[in-house]
């Protein structure tokens, strides 16, 4: 009598999981359709169609420190191409960036996630120890990075960040030539995907803004994929 | 709070450097300054408005300052996303007109600082112009903060005419 109650209370408990498993799905399936994959409307032109997956990459920073993939990972990277020599978008970009860092500081969680790297295109310039000194100054959350041409296609091509190195004008003497480079904020997820961009101008307001939405978004849309396995 | 003293103080300076104007030269010249960087960088770029009162064209040929090897006429130029920085021989302000040089186009490029400038600093810089005309005005170093954000405003609006460019 005892034996068999107890087998029934055991099929009872089966069948009430299989069918709170069953309810669940399909509570988590059933509005998920309509609301997975939709950005809201004031972040849609700030993402990428599609989080695009990097390959590895290795760029170097003072110390001899290397920078690679897997720095990215587990952190919001707000990625910037430029030079030192660049007296008008480099400076005016970098003091947006640092501003924007500085007003996300009062998101205390969102602020623990973010870095800011800039990537000198112009190694024959910029040393390692050079763009530390360089980005400190702009924002103590902000790694300066370099590579030889290899090491930059590597990044640069896989974010469409075109550079050119123009030959130095020839009344002119010394190191004075000019670097084309592309002056958009891009921004990798804490998978190491390329997830969003700036273009410029950018305004401090505007990417502490749009970033906290961004990462809003980006955290709604991990959770319901966890939920749907 | 003292930043905010120091800018103020900052931009007080630049509006007094605004009414140099030389004589003979009908040019007036507004609130000139130098955009900050990291103490090690030898590239500045300088800002200000160029305002020519008269009823004849005013070309600038030349800008000199004496805490730098060599002062040239810039401006940055996007193309898509790209920014170039082209030099310019010279810079003809129309008559009865203004050109403003701001962040993000023309700009003075400031090259081999003498010595490292910091925010505050003042820089002295003369203006040569084509019939002989001269104008010595001094630019104080401040941060992109508050004209950037105004800046970024107007841009707001008008950035997708710059990407035609």
């Amino acid at each position: 009598m005892n034996n068999q109650s107890g087998v029934l209370a055991k099929r009872s408990l089966a069948l009430l999981l299989v069918v709170a498993v069953a309810v669940t799905a399909v509570i988590g399936w059933w509005p998920g359709k309509n609301t997975v994959v939709q950005p809201p409307e004031e972040i849609e032109d700030y993402l990428f169609w599609q989080a695009k997956d990097l390959t590895d990459f290795k760029l170097i920073g003072a110390n001899s420190k290397t920078l690679s993939l897997n720095d990215l990972k587990g952190k919001w990277s707000f990625i910037f191409f430029g030079y030192t020599h660049c007296p008008d978008v480099c400076p005016l970009t970098m003091g947006v960036l640092g501003q924007a860092f500085r007003l996300l500081e009062k998101d205390p969680a969102a602020s623990q996630e973010i870095q800011g790297i800039f990537i000198s295109v112009d190694p024959k310039r910029d040393t390692p120890e050079l763009l530390k000194e360089y980005v400190a100054y702009f924002n103590s959350k902000f790694t300066g990075v370099t590579g030889d041409t290899a090491q930059l296609d590597a990044l640069a091509r896989q974010m469409s960040a075109l550079y050119t190195i123009h030959p130095r004008e020839p009344e002119k003497t010394g190191d004075n030539y000019l670097v084309s480079h592309n002056s958009t904020v891009f921004l990798v997820d804490p998978q190491g995907r390329l997830y969003g961009r700036f273009p410029p101008p950018q305004a401090p307001q505007e990417i502490a803004e749009i970033f906290i939405k961004i990462r809003m978004f980006y955290n709604e849309r991990s959770k319901k994929r966890w939920f749907f396995f | 709070m003292v930043f905010f003293l120091k800018t103020f103080i900052s931009l007080a300076l630049g509006f007094v450097a605004l009414s140099a104007s030389a004589d003979g030269v009908n040019i007036q010249i507004q609130g000139p300054w130098v955009l900050a960087a990291p103490p090690n960088v030898k590239v500045l770029a300088a800002y200000l408005e160029i305002k020519n009162n008269g009823d004849k064209p005013q070309i600038l040929t030349n800008v000199s300052s004496p805490a730098f090897e060599q002062v040239g006429i810039h401006r940055s130029v996007m193309h898509g996303n790209t920014a170039h920085m082209e030099h310019l021989k010279e810079l003809t302000i129309p008559p009865r007109a203004s050109v403003v040089l701001k962040p993000g186009g023309l700009h003075f490029m400031l090259t081999d600082a003498k010595k490292p400038l910091h925010i505050g600093d003042q820089v002295p810089m003369t203006l040569n112009f084509k019939d002989g005309g001269k104008i010595a005005v001094t630019a104080i170093v401040r941060s992109g903060q508050i004209e950037g954000m105004e800046d970024h405003q107007h841009m707001d609006h008008s950035g997708h005419e710059n990407h035609k460019h």
